[in-house]
C-alpha cells in the first residue's frame, strides 16, 4: 500500500532544498548554489553522461511550522480554474531564513504577525489537484 | 561600436483590436513607421519583440508572417521574447545588430493582441509569467504582487491609495491627449477616491490596489526603423540617437529578494545605460516609465535614481513630474492610461521618447527642451528590464 501511494500520490510536501556544499536552502529549486555556486545534480534517465562519483546529493527539507508575515493581498480577479471570490496571499520568512508565498489564511492579517505555515490543497482543475503552503495565525 | 539612430517611428491605437489579426496590427505599426522614415524597403532586419503570440493568437512564427505580410523577404527575421520587456529587449537586439555592424537598417516592431481571448483567459496568460511550481497553481496573478509590493511599500514608507491615485489621475490627463491611447478619458481624484461611491466605481483588484491603481487589458503594436547614423542622411527625418541601452535581471520569484522593495533589476538596466550613454539620472530630461501598478511609477523613478528613496511622491505631489513641470513622467499617459498591450509596450515607449525628442508630441502633452529620454520596461515583475536613453541631436 505505501509503495502504491508512492506511485500514484501526489507528494503534498512542499521543500526546500539544502545545497550539500554550504547548507544554503532554495526555494524553488535551483541547478546552482546562490551561495557558493554547487551544481545540482542531475537526474540520471535525463542527463545520462553525468559521472555520479564524486557529487554529494542536495537534501530535501520538508517547508512548514513557524514563520513571520512579510506582505500580503487579496486578490478580487482571478484566473482560470479559480471559482471563489476572491484570494489571500501572502509572503513569509521562516526561521531557517527560507521565503515563500502562499495561501493566507488570517482574518486580520498584519505585517510581521507569527504564523504557523500547514500545507493545503491550493488548486482542483481538470482532475489534477495542487497541494502548497496556507498560513494561519499561532 | 557603430553609432545608431532612430529615424522612423509607427504606432497603432491602443484598445479593442480584436476584430483584426495580430499580424494587421504589427503591419499597421511597421507600415506607419516606414511611411515616417521615407522608405519602402531597404530593411536588412526585422525583429518582432511579442510576449505570448502562442497562447493569445495560437500562432507562433509571427517575424515570418509579417515579413511575408510586408513584402520584406528576404530580409533577415527573428522574435524576441521578455514578457512584458520583450518591445524593450527588441529595440535592444536591433540596436545590437547595427551597432556590432552586422546589418544597416532594422525594422523593430513590438506587439500583442491580448483581448483575443476572455478576461479570465488573459490573466491566466500572463500569469504563466510565474513559476510553475511555486507561484503559478496558488492563483496568484501579476497584479497580486502589485498588491504584496504596494502593501510593504505603504508600510515601511507611510504611502496611502490616495497618493497613489494622484498618478493615476496625471496619466489619465496625458492619455486624453494622446491620439493613440486605449483611455482618453481624464478622471478625477473625487470621482475615483474621494467620494463613498468611489468604491463602487473603482473596486479594489488586489488588494491595496484598486482598479483605478492598474493598467487596462489592451491590443496594440509600436515599431521604429534604425539605421547606423553614418547613413542617417538618406531617410526623411533627423535621426534621434540611441545614447545607452542596459538591461539587468534579479531573481526569477520576487519572494526571494533579499529586500522585497528593491527593484534590483531596474537599477542596474539603468545604470548600464546612463554609462553607455556617459549621463546620470539629473540629466534625463523625461522619462517613460512601466506602470501597469501605479507602485511602480513611484518606485522605479526611485530606483533609476529619479528621486531619494521614499521620497517621489511627495516631488509627484507637487507636480514635479507632470507634463509641465520639471521632470515629466510618462506623458504619453503610462501603461496605466495609455494601455499595455504586453509585447508592444517597450517599443510604445521608444515611440514616445522620438516623439518628445522630434517636438512632435500633441498641444498640452509636449515636453519643453528635452534632451535626453529615458525609457523603463519592466519584464516579470522586475526579474529582467531593459532600460534605453535615447538623445536629441
Amino acid at each position: 500500500m505505501l509503495e502504491l501511494e508512492k506511485l500514484y500520490l501526489p507528494d503534498k510536501n512542499v521543500y526546500a532544498h539544502q545545497c550539500p556544499e554550504c547548507g544554503r536552502l532554495h526555494y524553488p529549486s535551483v541547478g546552482r548554489c546562490k551561495k557558493c555556486g554547487y551544481r545540482y545534480y542531475p537526474e540520471q534517465d535525463v542527463a545520462p553522461r553525468w559521472e555520479k562519483k564524486g557529487y554529494k546529493f542536495w537534501k530535501r527539507v520538508p517547508l512548514g511550522g513557524s514563520c513571520r508575515l512579510l506582505t500580503y493581498t487579496r486578490i478580487w480577479a482571478l484566473p482560470v480554474g479559480f471559482d471563489q471570490a476572491y484570494l489571500d496571499f501572502g509572503v513569509v520568512e521562516f526561521a531557517n531564513g527560507v521565503k515563500a508565498i502562499g495561501r493566507l489564511a488570517v482574518d486580520k492579517p498584519q505585517i510581521g504577525m507569527k504564523l504557523d505555515a500547514r500545507i493545503g490543497k491550493t488548486k482542483e482543475y481538470l482532475g489534477q489537484e495542487h497541494y502548497g503552503l496556507f498560513f494561519y495565525a499561532k | 561600436m557603430r553609432k545608431v539612430g532612430v529615424v522612423g517611428i509607427g504606432h497603432t491605437v491602443f484598445g479593442n483590436l480584436r476584430d483584426y489579426e495580430l499580424i494587421d496590427i504589427l503591419a499597421y505599426a511597421s507600415l506607419d513607421a516606414m511611411r515616417d522614415a521615407g522608405i519602402d524597403g531597404g530593411i536588412d532586419q526585422v525583429i518582432v519583440g511579442n510576449m505570448a503570440s502562442g497562447m493569445f493568437n495560437h500562432q507562433i512564427g509571427i517575424e515570418t508572417a509579417l515579413v511575408s505580410n510586408l513584402n520584406l523577404e528576404p530580409a533577415m527575421a527573428e522574435a524576441v521574447g521578455n514578457g512584458p520587456a520583450s518591445g524593450g529587449s527588441a529595440f535592444k537586439v536591433g540596436y545590437m545588430a547595427i551597432a556590432s555592424g552586422l546589418v544597416d537598417v532594422v525594422l523593430v516592431v513590438g506587439g500583442e493582441q491580448m483581448r483575443a481571448v476572455t478576461g479570465w483567459e488573459a490573466t491566466d496568460i500572463v500569469a504563466s509569467l510565474e513559476h510553475p511550481k511555486v507561484e503559478y497553481p496558488y492563483g496568484l496573478t501579476l497584479p497580486a504582487f502589485s498588491g504584496m509590493f504596494a502593501r510593504a511599500y505603504m508600510e515601511k514608507y507611510g504611502l496611502t491609495e490616495r497618493q497613489l491615485f494622484i498618478l493615476a489621475v496625471k496619466n489619465h490627463n496625458n492619455a486624453a491627449k494622446n491620439p493613440f491611447a486605449h483611455i482618453q478619458l481624464p478622471v478625477t481624484l473625487e470621482a475615483i477616491s474621494d467620494t463613498p461611491d468611489s468604491i463602487i466605481i473603482n473596486p479594489y483588484i488586489a488588494e491595496p490596489m484598486r482598479m483605478y491603481h492598474l493598467c487596462p487589458v489592451s491590443d496594440g503594436a509600436a515599431a521604429a526603423i534604425l539605421c547606423a547614423m553614418d547613413i542617417a542622411d538618406r531617410f526623411k527625418k533627423k535621426p534621434v540617437r540611441v545614447a545607452g541601452v542596459g538591461s539587468a535581471t534579479d531573481t526569477y520569484c520576487p519572494h526571494n529578494r533579499a529586500d522585497l522593495l528593491d527593484l534590483k533589476a531596474v537599477r542596474l538596466a539603468a545604470e548600464r545605460a546612463y554609462k553607455m550613454a556617459g549621463i546620470g539620472p539629473k540629466d534625463i530630461s523625461f522619462a517613460e516609465l512601466h506602470d501597469p501598478f501605479a507602485i511602480l511609477e513611484l518606485c522605479e523613478a526611485e530606483a533609476v535614481g529619479l528621486f531619494e528613496k521614499g521620497k517621489a511622491m511627495k516631488a509627484m505631489e507637487r507636480g514635479e513630474t507632470q507634463v509641465d513641470g520639471r521632470l515629466p513622467i510618462n506623458a504619453s499617459g503610462g501603461l496605466k492610461a495609455k494601455g499595455h498591450p504586453v509585447g508592444a509596450t517597450g517599443m510604445s515607449q521608444i515611440h514616445e521618447l522620438v516623439k518628445q525628442l522630434r517636438g512632435e508630441a500633441e498641444e498640452g502633452r509636449q515636453v519643453k527642451n528635452p534632451k535626453y529620454g529615458l525609457a523603463v520596461n519592466f519584464g516579470g515583475f522586475g526579474s529582467n528590464v531593459a532600460a534605453t536613453i535615447l538623445a536629441k541631436e
